[in-house]
């Protein structure tokens, strides 16, 4: 849970599971969705994330304050501060570590990423479940996501002698 | 307390790969490698028609159009002349067959291979003074009229830049530009706009003089293809100068600005203009087996100059001496990729291609000689809906991927591809549209 700040402005988010997450408005702001809520004047002291539980939206959390754009104490960016290139490897790392989650919970930030319209966050858990089924075999990637091939196969055929070439 | 008001989706309600707008964020992510739709089509039909739908496949032609891969490269057939072939240089399962991407002309046309890139190809037609835009994914044809004061005036080598406007899938610009022959006469460039239908104003720049001592001819050069940095198309002015022209799209203005090195009294280089690493304007000097590779950069005071990043011995990095089991006498620069910074060059052992970051190479086998080239790096997404090519371009052939390049197979020496190297640069010199 975030810690009050001088001078900054929080944001209270409430799970529907009832647990509260105090957050400075910056860092809420990084989903676009809250964003537009706090420009458009719609949001008052605590907003409620319907079907984001506490879990899930703690870790979102995590990823929009890390990602979020700090200023150190002279109001200066930090990014003014570090170079970047150096502060992106930074993230990269972070960014590795923080998504080494089972699938389950990528798949319910990668809902959580689209719904708050996130658009890093949605970057990171797509890419990552693409990254982990792009080398896998068709049954493969169908037992992984649990998906059906629902073609006969004269179907099949006929899709992979439509482009012969990209099966070979 | 406040809620989102009308949510539009419940992120419970489905899995994220039940949710059409979920799994096309996912499937979006797919590898941009041409094998990535077909493949994906067969994980069920759902997914077939996801990948198939148009929505779908402009968004993932925008989603990767930073990091296109280089699938081939095209190339002018010459003897006999009658159209553009392309040769694949992925391996399968991502090698799109040849007879995707051949063009054929009718005979008689005087056309020349001018540019590809951002997944088009500009040809220029000397005939009906035209020039032809292709899109080889789709098959599309746009055909431009040149305009006349690009063949009107003395005799003018007309060279050009197709690409897409920054962010914009749909739209293209054509940049041409005209060097005379007859001394004193300023370099002009035009630009065409898809949107608008319509031919900029001409914009021009005085040419620097003959240069008396190495006698060049300030002549925009045609061997090696214009590079695209930030806003700005460049251009080799003379295949002897340390001259490059550039074009600023956005202040739409014309200059001549200076290589970082001599090139007149070296008879045995070549070089180009090029992307440098981390952005701005690379220039590549290939003289013996050595490529110097040099990038432009401003001061905060906004002077510019030119500073040597790195020299790549080139005949320690390849295998220069396989092959015929010959030293080599010659490496020829025939083209660059702009987007994977990948070079071609020539050597008695075929064809290389040589990431320059990276200096990971590849031989292009079973490949002889060709003295231009133009890579093409896009997208393909023409996938399981292959494109119906009007009736001028060339049919799905029976011919193999590979028969394109048997027919080239023929045993060279070097002496050969010597002269053929100075035929075609006779060629060049004939060539004034």
């Amino acid at each position: 849970m975030a810690t009050r700040e001088a001078g900054k402005k929080m944001i209270m988010l409430k799970s529907p599971d009832g647990m509260e997450f105090e957050v400075e408005e910056a860092v809420a702001m990084e989903s676009q969705t809250i964003r537009k809520m706090i420009e458009d004047d719609c949001a008052d002291t605590a907003i409620l994330i319907p079907n984001i539980n506490s879990k899930i939206l703690s870790r979102v959390i995590e990823y929009c304050n890390k990602h979020v754009p700090t200023t150190g104490a002279t109001g200066a960016a930090a990014s003014d501060t570090v170079a970047p290139a150096a502060l992106a490897e930074d993230l990269k790392i972070w960014d590795a570590e923080f998504i080494k989650v089972n699938r389950a919970t990528r798949f319910d930030l990668i809902q959580a990423a689209s719904y708050l319209n996130i658009k890093g966050l949605l970057d990171l858990t797509s890419q990552t479940t693409i990254d982990t089924i792009s080398d896998n075999s068709l049954e493969e990637i169908r037992s992984f996501l649990s998906t059906k091939n629902d073609y006969l196969p004269e179907e099949e055929q006929t899709i992979r002698r439509e482009n012969q070439w990209a099966f070979q | 307390m406040s809620s989102f008001r009308r949510p539009s989706r419940s992120p419970a309600a489905a899995a994220p790969l039940d949710d059409e707008d979920l799994l096309s964020e996912i499937l979006l992510r797919l590898p941009p490698q041409p094998s990535s739709l077909p493949r994906a089509s067969l994980v069920c039909k759902r997914w077939c028609c996801l990948v198939s739908d148009p929505r779908f496949l402009r968004r993932f032609r925008r989603h990767h159009r930073r990091n296109p891969p280089l699938l081939g490269f095209f190339f002018e057939e010459v003897i006999p002349a009658r159209g553009i072939s392309f040769v694949p240089t992925l391996e399968p399962p991502n090698r799109v067959p040849v007879g995707r991407f051949s063009l054929q002309f009718d005979d008689g046309d005087r056309y020349r291979l001018l540019n590809c890139r951002h997944g088009l190809v500009l040809i220029l037609f000397g005939k009906h003074n035209q020039a032809l835009v292709w899109d080889p994914v789709n098959g599309d044809q746009h055909r431009v009229a040149v305009p006349p004061s690009f063949y009107m005036a003395a005799p003018t080598r007309v060279r050009g830049a197709v690409l897409r406007p920054a962010g914009d899938i749909r739209h293209f610009q054509v940049v041409l530009i005209g060097t005379h022959k007859e001394q004193h006469k300023p370099g002009i460039a035009c630009v065409y706009s898809s949107e608008t239908k319509e031919w900029g104003n001409l914009v021009s720049t005085p040419l620097p003089p003959e240069n008396s001592i190495y006698s060049f001819r300030t002549i925009v050069y045609r061997g090696m293809a214009c590079v695209l940095v930030g806003n700005c198309l460049y251009w080799l002015l003379s295949e002897r100068s340390a001259l490059i022209l550039e074009f600023d799209l956005d202040m739409q203005r014309l200059a001549v600005i200076h290589a970082p090195v001599d090139i007149g009294a070296n008879s045995n280089c070549h070089f180009s203009v090029m992307r440098a690493e981390g952005g701005g304007l690379g220039f590549l000097f290939l003289s013996d087996f050595n490529a110097q590779i040099w990038s432009r950069k401003k001061d905060c005071d906004a002077a510019v100059s030119w500073v040597l990043r790195r020299t790549v011995q080139l005949d320690k990095l390849l295998p220069l001496k396989q092959g015929m089991g010959v030293v080599p006498l010659i490496l020829l620069l025939l083209g660059l990729a702009e987007d994977n910074n990948v070079l071609f060059l020539m050597a008695d052992a075929g064809i290389f291609m040589v990431q320059l970051e990276s200096l990971q190479f590849k031989r292009l086998s079973k490949i002889s000689f060709w003295r231009h080239l133009h890579p093409f790096e896009t997208v393909y997404t023409a996938g399981n809906s292959t494109p119906l090519h009007s009736a001028r371009t060339k049919k799905n052939t029976k011919k193999k991927p590979g028969m394109l390049l048997t027919s080239f197979r023929v045993k060279l020496t070097i002496s050969c591809s010597v002269l053929h190297q100075l035929f075609l640069l006779l060629l060049d010199d004939l060539f004034i549209i």
